[in-house]
């Protein structure tokens, strides 16, 4: 069910996050007892440098809601003050010294108690001693390294804050401010189309390409579907997005696959030799970069997973996976103007313009020993349950996430 | 379709944002975002179109965008609408400029492809219903198709509706892009409808110069289709077309009339090329019932001549090809009532109609052979209707060579054939045919004697073959014909020495044709024309002319001898050769006696008393105005003779048992006493005629009453008062004042007054010659010409 709410969530992508707040948040782990007994005696704030022209992104909380933070990049200055605001004007804070720490860790939900810090930088604001007045101290962390972008999955999150300490005897007193990482790729130096002959024996077979193995976050999957041999009655045809997370190592490893996006593209039944286009854009989804062995801790890969429904609703699918990176966004801005110009990179430009044209064997046969088999859903148990229920969408998705891990684990 | 209303209202809305200065390319992009494929593409579409309209400079790339994204929809009726939308958003921005000025916004090559696209992805479709569902919803769901082949059909309409569309490149482009689509589709439904939706949304200029690929394709269609009326359809319109081009040579008149004349006839070339294409096609598709072949040649034939009513040789062709395919089909006998032959009544009748003229018919030299294709019934048919035709139109044939032709060609009519079915025919409809016979040999005419006695020695020779059932009808004619012309020699005799000898070689003609009657074991009839031919000969004063008519004259005789024995048929024999006799003035004493007493003999030896009280009566006629060399062709008046034989009238009559005929026979006499009376035979005297009149008086009471009798009485009063008035006026002419008389008289008693006139005046026409059918209603003419 997880996956569920994860999925509605990317389809109502509520603005309402967006409001930013510039004040501080006071929480994390272990800290909310920090303010028993003493009451507020003072307030700690995080003002960090150049606010006004960075950028923010969204994350997402553990809670699933969205938050909108500053966004930094891979060795960017961190920068900023941190005040310290008495409650009572003229009382006394006394402390043991006053920190600030830049932290990126990664959290695994099973694993509440450990956190795994990658990076730990700490800076001492102040030594031991006592604050009679509103303070403010100057930080800053050096082209800090963020190897790692910030993620916030089904059982693992990973995330970079600032946080400040202010020792005390009994508790002490934090401050935390989570910043947002978006880790830049350059244009992967290969980047081949996928293309890929596939079929279940005198059956079906299809022959798929996508144009490229490695999409940027904002990019378009251009592609098409030609179809060999058609005997079965197919009713229609989408192509899914499936993010794959996996997380620990060994026995612990767990595996969540979660449907980012489902898009039809065709209606009905083909017969031989139709050629069906394939045109999806990424931009609309909720998607990372992929991320492999992050910190030998997880793993994030996406897959395209085409299926196709027969009119008995049994599924044939054949999952392929894609390479998702995040693009720079001066280069995404230099993009966008040349978007704008008489040729639009996605539009289908001729019969084959956008795919290497090539020659179909009219003779399936001859390909038989080169077909990959397509994964086919014989659970046809609880398919015909589901018929029975009207097609609740949730129902579905689950389904067809359980089928995906079915197919793999063939 | 509702929705498509709505998303019209949509796609004004975001033009008028866009107008403003919104970006639609973002929202292009954002409409893609719809994960279900059919709203998607409606979207897409619809913003697409808006995109296109603020930004001219992407027209073509989108609008290939647009139609190859469709392909997603292949469920045949949701992507038939989807398209169809496609095709109504597109329709006004499609480019439609032949110079690609500005390569992004397109030409019209563009549209042509994008148009051309859909279409074939949308015939695909339609015809993917055929196949899919379960084979007992069939029915429904061509049906369903019928309706919904006007979506596919639309897209050629869109074609056709651009104007840069020229010659060139429908040629090249458009036409091999819908053939392609429409041979490959493999659907008998889809190529029917989509080969006329060619034929009927293209200008008849592009037909004409593309009739090859048309054709050819034609030739690939599947074997359900009905070719035969996609060509009909074709040839009509082309048909129709050269009419109007005619029309436009024949009405205008400007100048450059020549140049549009030169175009007309290029164009008239076309058309015969494709006749040869036609028949090209024919040859290809050889599972083509022969009936719709037949039926595709009726409009070729018909596109031959309304283009080219002057050539013969094209429909001639036609003909040829017709005979080609039964000769490869093997098919030599078509039963009447089969289809086929049906329709090769048609094609053979069309010949006939247009033409109106036999001869022009004749000029088609595959016409005969193929009538010879259908069976007995077929060709007696068709020979009958031609015949009609003829008749109508009163075509003439002056040459013997184009007579054996014909006759030939209706041989079914005018002998027994092979193949006739043994079982007599109904009577009166074959009295009926030969009647037609009868008449179409009275069309068998030149104006050169010569020639016209060639055509009829043909014809005789095809019509004596005919048997004894139908020489009856047919040879009459042909020897009125042959004493007519006799005639015409006659009044060439200046001009031509010969004319004694050819009219004695007619009259041999005429002869042997008689005999060939009295062969046929016919009396009456050769005895009329015998005496016919007599009278004939009779006037023509050529060397030996008496001898041919006493030859006439005795073979009539004989015939009357020989082969009458029914005793009313002797009597109107005998009476109608006195009648003939009476008239000729040719024959010697030498010849004219032995006749005479002939006729008196024969007269007197009639079997009944009646009939030889009449004969003999009729027969004291020769004696007053028969005519002969030695009385210089006047009247002999031999009174003496007269009263003889009138005497001898009474004599018999007084034999007769019943006392009503008796009684009828004495005014029939007082009658003829009356008449010599009148004529001033002195041997009639007023003594002999009270006689006669005493005793008729005295019989008179004594008869029964009844009709008869009133009659008898009437004729007797009539006879009175003639006499009455003869004495009050006796300055007018007896007969006259016989017949002015006549005229007054209530119409019930004119029979028996003609009745008596025809024993008094034998000069009459036989009015006996007048009989029932046709075939002697022309006899009649000829009598009258003669």
């Amino acid at each position: 069910m997880r996956l569920n709410s994860a999925l509605d969530e990317v389809q109502s992508a509520n603005p309402c996050t967006s409001i930013p707040r510039s004040s501080v948040i006071i929480g994390g782990p272990g800290n909310i007892t920090s303010f028993f007994g003493f009451g507020q005696s003072a307030d700690i704030e995080i003002i960090l440098d150049g606010t006004e022209n960075r950028k923010m992104a969204e994350l997402k909380s553990e809670d699933g809601k969205k938050e909108r933070h500053f966004l930094y990049y891979d060795g960017e200055t961190v920068s900023g003050k941190v005040n310290v605001t008495l409650k009572k004007p003229g009382s006394k804070l006394e402390h043991q010294g006053i920190k600030i720490e830049f932290v990126g860790q990664i959290e695994l939900y099973y694993d509440r108690g450990n956190h795994h810090e990658f990076t730990s930088l700490v800076k001492e604001l102040a030594r031991p001693g006592e604050l009679t007045q509103n303070t403010m101290y100057a930080f800053e962390f050096q082209n800090v390294e963020k190897p790692f972008e910030s993620y916030t999955g089904s059982n693992v999150r990973l995330r970079y804050f600032l946080r400040v300490t202010i020792v005390r005897r009994l508790s002490d007193m934090v401050k935390e401010v989570d910043i947002v990482v978006h880790t830049l790729s350059c244009y992967p130096d290969m980047n081949n189309s996928i293309k890929m002959e596939v079929g279940i024996e005198d059956c079906l077979h299809i022959e798929f390409e996508y144009n490229k193995s490695k999409y940027h976050l904002k990019d378009v999957i251009v592609g098409k579907i030609y179809f060999l041999l058609v005997r079965i009655k197919i009713k229609n045809m989408e192509i899914a997005i499936i993010k794959r997370e996996t997380t620990g190592s060994g026995p612990n490893t767990f595996t969540e696959n979660e449907t980012i996006a489902k898009y039809e593209i065709m209606d009905g039944a083909p017969v031989r030799g139709e050629s069906i286009p394939i045109r999806v854009f990424l931009a609309g989804y909720d998607l990372t970069p992929s991320m492999r062995d992050i910190n030998k801790k997880f793993s994030v890969r996406y897959y395209l997973n085409l299926v196709l429904m027969d009119e008995e609703d049994r599924r044939y699918f054949k999952q392929q996976e894609i390479t998702l990176w995040r693009k720079g966004e001066k280069t995404r801005k230099n993009l966008q103007t040349s978007a704008t110009s008489p040729q639009l990179p996605h539009l289908v430009t001729g019969g084959a313009d956008s795919l290497t044209a090539h020659n179909h064997n009219s003779d399936p046969k001859d390909l038989s020993g080169t077909i990959e088999d397509m994964k086919r859903d014989m659970d046809d148990e609880e398919h015909s349950s589901n018929s029975t229920v009207p097609p609740v969408s949730s129902h579905g998705d689950a389904c067809s996430t359980s089928l995906t891990a079915g197919g793999l684990d063939e | 379709m509702a929705i498509t209303d709505e998303l019209r209202h949509l796609e004004l809305y975001l033009f008028d944002e866009f107008q403003k200065g919104r970006k639609v390319a973002d929202l292009y992009e954002l409409v893609q975002y719809a994960g279900n494929i059919v709203p998607r593409l409606y979207l897409l579409i619809t913003v697409g179109l808006v995109y296109i309209k603020t930004n001219t400079c992407l027209k073509r790339n989108l609008l290939k965008d647009m139609v190859e994204m469709c392909r997603g929809v292949q469920h045949p009726l949701r992507g038939l609408f989807l398209r169809n939308y496609l095709l109504q958003c597109t329709r006004n921005v499609l480019p439609d400029v032949a110079e690609q000025e500005d390569e992004s916004e397109g030409s019209v090559r563009d549209s042509i492809d994008f148009v051309l696209m859909n279409f074939a992805e949308m015939n695909k479709l339609w015809v993917r219903m055929q196949h899919q569902g379960h084979s007992r919803d069939r029915e429904r769901r061509e049906r369903e198709r019928e309706e919904l082949r006007i979506l596919v059909g639309t897209n050629l309409v869109r074609l056709s509706q651009l104007e840069t569309v020229n010659l060139d490149k429908y040629k090249k482009l458009v036409l091999p892009g819908i053939l392609e689509q429409v041979v490959s589709c493999r659907d008998a439904i889809a190529q029917e409808y989509l080969m006329e939706c060619i034929i009927q949304v293209f200008p008849d200029e592009f037909h004409l110069q593309t009739l090859h690929a048309f054709l050819k394709s034609c030739a690939e269609l599947q074997t359900g289709v009905n070719v035969k009326n996609i060509i009909i359809t074709l040839i009509d319109r082309l048909a129709t077309f050269s009419q109007r081009a005619d029309a436009a040579v024949g009405s205008s008149s400007i100048p450059s009339d020549v140049r549009l004349f030169d175009v007309f006839s290029d164009q008239v070339a076309t058309i015969i090329q494709a006749i040869n294409m036609f028949h090209s096609l024919l040859q290809s598709r050889q599972d083509m019932p022969p009936e719709d072949i037949v039926s595709l040649q009726v409009s070729l034939v018909n596109l031959a001549h309304k283009c080219y009513p002057d050539r013969v040789d094209y429909v001639d062709k036609v003909l040829l090809t017709t005979l080609q395919i039964f000769q490869k089909l093997n098919i030599d006998r078509i039963e009447y009532s089969s289809a086929l032959a049906r329709e090769l009544t048609k094609l053979m009748k069309i010949p006939v109609d247009n033409y109106n003229n036999l001869l022009t018919v004749l000029q088609l030299q595959h016409y005969g052979p193929l009538l010879d294709a259908f069976d007995y019934h077929g060709r007696k048919n068709l020979a009958a209707y031609i015949v009609t035709n003829a008749l109508d139109n009163e075509t003439l044939v002056p040459t013997q060579e184009q007579v054996d032709t014909i006759l030939t060609m209706l041989s079914s009519l005018i002998q027994d054939q092979s193949d006739q079915p043994s079982a007599e025919e109904d009577p009166e409809d074959f009295a009926e045919e030969q009647g037609l016979l009868g008449r179409f040999i009275h069309l068998l005419r030149s104006d050169i004697p010569d020639q016209q006695y060639l055509i009829l020695s043909t014809a005789r020779k095809h019509f004596g073959a005919g048997g004894n059932r139908r020489i009856k009808y047919t040879l009459p004619p042909i020897v009125f014909q042959a004493y007519q012309l006799a005639f015409r020699f006659k009044a060439l005799k200046n001009e031509d020495e010969m004319w004694e000898k050819k009219c004695q070689k007619i009259f041999q003609f005429c002869h042997q044709t008689i005999t060939a009657l009295i062969k046929a074991e016919l009396a009456e009839l050769p005895l009329r024309l015998f005496l016919q031919g007599a009278i004939a000969v009779g006037l023509m004063e050529f060397e030996n002319y008496e001898t041919v008519a006493y030859e006439f004259m005795s073979q009539a005789f004989s015939l009357y001898e020989d082969e009458i024995s029914d005793s009313k048929a002797q009597l109107a024999a005998i009476t109608l050769i006195v009648a003939t006799f009476e008239q000729m003035s040719c024959f010697s004493e030498e010849n004219h006696e032995p006749l005479r007493t002939q006729c008196a003999l024969a007269a007197s030896k009639l079997l009944k008393k009646p009939d030889q009280c009449r004969g003999v009566a009729t027969c004291s006629h020769l004696f007053w105005s028969g005519k002969s060399i030695a009385t210089g062709g006047k009247e002999m008046h031999d009174g003496k003779r007269v009263l003889e034989c009138l005497k001898k009238g009474v004599r018999i009559g007084n034999q007769c048992m019943d006392p009503s005929v008796q009684v009828q026979l004495f005014v029939e006499l007082l009658n003829h006493y009356i008449y010599f009376y009148e004529k001033e035979n002195d041997q009639v005297t007023i003594q002999i005629l009270n006689q006669l009149i005493g005793k008729i008086r005295e019989e008179l009471p004594n008869l029964e009453a009844n009709e008869e009798t009133e009659q008898i009485n009437k004729h007797f009063n009539n006879t009175l008062e003639h006499l009455r008035n003869r004495v009050d006026s006796p300055e007018s002419e007896g007969l006259s004042a016989v017949l002015q008389k006549l005229a007054q008289l209530p119409s019930s008693d004119v029979d028996c007054i003609v009745d008596a006139l025809d024993r008094a005046v034998p000069s009459h026409q036989p009015a006996e010659l007048v009989s029932k059918t046709e075939c002697f209603n022309s006899i009649i003419d000829d009598t009258e010409g003669l």
